[in-house]
């Protein structure tokens, strides 16, 4: 009687404890299945069709072959390194300014927080309209500039090519995104305990060294995390460019892409061109990833001294 | 130790002036740009206020016409735009350069007083959402694609919040094998470039027959957004005691029961930033709908192809801006004070 | 000459708001340990900062050797701080902690390398120099800060609260380490803190601070024994002392001090300056050790009342009893009755005379 008692018994707590433990694989699973569905699949997909050619059959070089062959490839690469580079470095060093002088409490602060949080809120799509609307001949830009006696006659902006569109861009992008690192350089600053640089005032530490001894390294691990994301958005700039200035006026990896898709759609080589191009664009993303994180998280080897 | 002196503080004001000057200086144009009429449009300089009326000179002329003129405000003066006593002209005239709506009979009322008078002027209200109407009217598809934003913008949230609160709530009540590796897994599918997946996941759309559908938009757009919920609701079940739920279940609930009444009340603020996320995902987004739409088309594609490489028209293309650009607004006013989190802008 | 001089130092933190330091006096001698001690909100921290540079000063002066150093920089005032978080920067070795202010005066490498151990070894964390801050405990933590801030030889030690962040057994073992330090060091501290045991302890002299207020200066002994306001009375000792509402009248030949619930023969020899206060209301404390229990109904000319013990606390060496008179808490320290059962009826009298007075609107102590 009592043998069949305690299996019973033996039998309800080990299946308690099989649903115990699998509660939390059981809540995960609608995740798991989406995500091997329509993003792993997706993904693979995605790479076969690179290593395909377009008879169906393996090939390692061929797609890659049309991609580098295809129209202002090569521009597009060194408009993104160019566009990526100089638009982080740039904004960044504006925000920190902006940020060290914002830091402290004043009236109005958090009216400037919105207000700097807008240009980040519109979609790149609406950005682009309205710099066109101040870009063109009669637009805004060029009131303002004659109205303050600086230019005589108006610039036509949307004639710029080469380098000096790539600037254009990276200035409108600038527009956009420097308010928000503000923000979040802000917060980051203010989240640095007021005591580590009182302790280093005390120590005989001008504003200068504080900032640079404690401040700055105490920020790095925000900057850095903040700065991949913007790196990875960077990579993928295209819709300012294609919309202030048209398809092919300063090409960039996703630019392209969109053209293969939105200019000339329905050819065979257009798609493995997309299809390789968007694996292309991907894997850049992942190694700048790397790398950088593998250069900002080098830790210097000073002190110690033993 | 901190405190400035007036000159320093002079400095700081000024640089902080600037800045909203500049971030403020073009938004103010463009909303004028977006509510600007046809004339105003080839004016310049521009306005960086819009103007709520247009006033036009009209003088008698021969053969019972009106001769209308209008200041460009270039410092020309008046100049003479057109001479004609048809009503219907006029009408036209009005309604399309000016942007105001006004009967040709009216107008030809009011002009015959310069048969008495002299030449003299008129001030007519513009109708400010001309423009807005315009962009429905002229822009392809644009009220459906406003129709279709929205319910994309619907699926994704159910889509994300449902999956993704659930996941939330795993990662943050138990720990088990593979935590970790899930918890980098899900970081690269939030950063994982959205283009890496929308021409792939187009064939895979077309294979199930959702390719150009809604359902298939949101499906992409609930990729990032999914490993975006789970990590907003994780962060704050974590927040909710645990005894909270413990209290419910000694008092009879079950796990179930537990986590729609107590847990995801509690967890709300977390949901709604996740639906906004998820919202302004699907509304913003201009590639992805452009790689996997032809017919049902969002209204942020809708504007980007609205654009067109001719600047004339812009004025309309500017108010579908402003529509698209409003909820985003209105969200980020709402948590403007969450959005740094979001950034990774504050190392835990 | 006092090594360190407050006069009527003043602190406000906008034109018409309150003072939070209100005119404070004190002189400090070289090697002197003193501890500010008050409850939150005191000032007793805004004077440290005041003292290290770190806030501006309203009013009045700071002198350090005679001269006045309000418009020095904290490094040229030769001070040295402790914070009470510690404030030992996470990006640094233990190591780089201790060696920043030395590299600030761009003092040469090697001698870096001689001080920063020697500070280190003083501090006990010679172990602990390659480490990262997020690898120590609180403990440790708090010894960096203390190696950093002595390595600069400076003039005077302030330390803010500096154990209040630990637990209470390393509260207790870091103290005597704080002190032996101070004494190896020959320095001058100023040591803020609110807990009085902590004062008591380590102090040469404590100045008591409330509300921006000196209200006493002295030894341990003197602030416990010969407390000067109400307020000190009140915040030193544990139990805290017992306070009664008294009305000073004349029975007979003798002073009085008539509650509701009991007549106190007062003391001959504290008579005096009571007498000027008769017909007043005044303030009685009696500390816990001063109120004596008898159970054979004792009633000489030190009786106080006869009250039901509540509830017994025994702490070992002494058990504390609780019982209300007139409806307040009183509470008795002893050791002869250290078994006795709750509901015990007893007679209360006060040991050795040692009743303190206190004036009602002036709190200070009427001798």
């Amino acid at each position: 009687m009592s043998n069949v008692k305690s299996i019973k018994s033996q039998k309800k707590f080990s299946s308690s404890i099989i649903n115990k433990k699998s509660i939390p694989y059981l809540l995960l699973l609608p995740a798991f299945i989406y995500y091997a569905v329509f993003w792993l699949a997706p993904v693979l997909a995605g790479m076969v069709e690179v290593f395909t050619d377009t008879n169906g059959n393996f090939t390692l070089t061929e797609n890659f072959k049309l991609m580098f062959q295809s129209e202002l490839f090569d521009k597009a690469v060194m408009n993104t390194a160019l566009f990526a580079a100089v638009s982080v470095v740039l904004q960044y060093f504006i925000a920190l300014l902006l940020a060290v002088l914002l830091s402290r409490k004043f009236r109005g602060a958090k009216l400037l927080m919105f207000i700097a949080m807008i240009p980040m809120a519109i979609t790149p799509t609406a950005v682009a309209i309205l710099w066109k609307t101040g870009l063109i001949k009669d637009g805004w830009l060029n009131s303002i500039l004659m109205s303050l006696h600086l230019i005589k006659e108006p610039i036509v902006f949307l004639n710029a090519e080469g380098l000096a569109a790539v600037f254009l861009i990276i200035l409108i992008d600038t527009w956009t995104v420097t308010p928000s690192v503000m923000i979040i350089l802000t917060a980051g600053l203010q989240g640095i305990q007021k005591e580590f640089r009182e302790a280093a005032y005390t120590f005989g530490a001008n504003k200068w060294q504080i900032f640079k001894d404690i401040t700055l390294p105490i920020l790095k691990p925000s900057i850095v995390t903040s700065v991949i994301l913007r790196l990875i958005a960077a990579i993928q700039v295209w819709a300012i460019a294609v919309m202030v200035l048209g398809f092919s006026k300063v090409p960039f990896l996703v630019e392209r892409i969109a053209f293969y898709v939105d200019v000339v759609p329905g050819v065979a080589t257009s798609e493995k061109i997309a299809f390789t191009l968007s694996f292309t664009t991907t894997i850049i993303v992942l190694l700048a990833t790397v790398i950088y994180l593998k250069v900002a998280n080098k830790k210097p080897s000073k002190g110690g001294n033993r | 130790m901190d405190k400035l002196n007036i000159v320093q503080k002079t400095v700081v004001s000024i640089i902080l002036a600037t800045m909203v000057i500049i971030v403020v200086v073009p938004i103010l144009f463009f909303l004028t740009v977006a509510f600007s009429n046809d004339v105003e449009m080839t004016q310049f300089p521009k306005r960086i206020f819009p103007s709520f009326s247009v006033t036009v000179k009209v003088a008698p002329a021969e053969n019972g016409e009106y001769e209308l003129f209008y200041d460009k405000g270039d410092g020309e003066g008046y100049r003479s735009i057109i001479t004609t006593k048809n009503a219907t002209k006029l009408e036209n005239h009005f309604k399309r350069q000016y942007g105001v709506n006004i009967s040709g009979e009216k107008l030809l009322e009011d002009f015959s007083a310069t048969r008495e008078n002299g030449p003299m002027e008129f001030t007519y209200r513009k109708d400010l959402l001309f423009n807005f109407k315009q962009f429905f009217a002229i822009v392809n598809n644009s009220s459906k694609a406003l129709k279709n934003s929205i319910i994309v913008a619907l699926y994704t949230i159910l889509i994300s919040l449902s999956i993704g609160s659930l996941a939330g709530y795993a990662m943050a009540r138990y720990n088990f094998k593979f935590k970790e590796t899930i918890n980098v897994g899900m970081l690269i599918v939030r950063m994982f470039p959205v283009v890496g997946i929308s021409i792939p996941m187009a064939v895979l759309l077309i294979k199930f027959g959702l390719f150009d559908t809604l359902i298939g938009l949101a499906i992409l757009y609930s990729i990032p957004n999914i490993a975006l919920t789970a990590w907003i609701t994780s962060s704050i079940f974590i927040g909710i005691n645990k005894e909270l739920e413990e209290a419910s279940y000694i008092f009879g609930g079950n796990g179930f029961n537990t986590f729609m009444r107590i847990t995801l009340p509690l967890a709300f603020p977390a949901l709604a930033a996740s639906s906004m996320y998820a919202f302004l995902a699907a509304w913003n987004d201009t590639i992805s709908a452009l790689i996997l739409t032809n017919e049902n088309q969002t209204l942020a594609l809708v504007v980007y192809k609205a654009i067109g490489t001719t600047s004339s028209g812009i004025q309309y293309a500017a108010a579908g801006s402003v529509i698209l650009i409003l909820p985003a607004l209105v969200f980020t006013f709402i948590v403007r004070k969450y959005v740094n989190q979001m950034w990774g802008g504050v190392e835990l | 000459m006092s090594y360190l001089v407050l006069k009527d130092l003043e602190k406000r933190y906008s034109k018409n708001g309150p003072l939070i330091v209100n005119k404070m006096n004190l002189s400090i001698e070289k090697g002197e340990f003193i501890v500010f001690l008050g409850p939150s909100g005191c000032g007793k921290t805004t004077t440290i900062r005041m003292i290290s540079g770190l806030e501006e000063v309203s009013g009045g002066d700071i002198l350090i050797e005679g001269e006045s150093i309000l418009n020095k920089k904290p490094r040229d005032r030769g001070v040295s701080m402790i914070f009470q978080s510690y404030a030992v920067w996470p990006h640094m070795t233990v190591f780089d902690n201790i060696a920043y202010p030395l590299k600030l005066k761009k003092v040469p490498k090697d001698e870096i390398k001689k001080r920063v151990y020697a500070a280190a070894e003083a501090a006990d964390i010679t172990a602990l120099l390659d480490r990262y801050p997020a690898q120590m405990s609180g403990g440790q933590r708090q010894r960096v800060a203390v190696a950093r801030a002595i390595v600069v030889k400076p003039k005077i030690f302030l330390m803010d609260e500096p154990l209040s962040n630990l637990d209470a057994k390393l509260r207790v073992s870091m103290r005597t380490e704080l002190k032996n330090i101070h004494n190896k060091e020959h320095s001058t501290t100023i040591f803020v803190t609110h807990d009085q045991s902590e004062a008591m302890s380590l102090a040469d002299r404590i100045v008591v601070m409330n509300k921006g207020v000196i209200e006493q200066i002295g030894t341990p002994m003197e602030v416990y024994h010969d407390s000067a306001t109400k307020f000190v009375a009140s915040f030193i000792g544990t139990p805290p002392t017992n306070f009664f509402s008294v009305k000073l009248e004349s029975l007979g030949n003798e002073l009085f001090a008539v509650s509701k619930g009991f007549k106190y023969k007062i003391n001959k020899e504290i008579e005096g300056p009571l007498k000027a206060y008769l017909n007043k209301e005044v303030d009685l404390g009696i500390r816990p050790e001063f109120i004596g229990v008898s159970l054979d109904g004792k009633k000489d000319d030190s009786y106080l009342c006869d009250a039901t013990i509540e509830f017994v606390e025994p702490q070992g060496t002494h058990s504390i009893l609780i019982t209300h008179i007139e409806g307040e808490e009183v509470k008795i320290m002893t050791t002869e009755y250290m078994d006795i059962r709750p509901n015990t009826r007893v007679s209360l009298y006060v040991k050795d005379g040692k009743a303190m007075f206190f004036d009602k609107e002036t709190t200070k102590r009427i001798k």
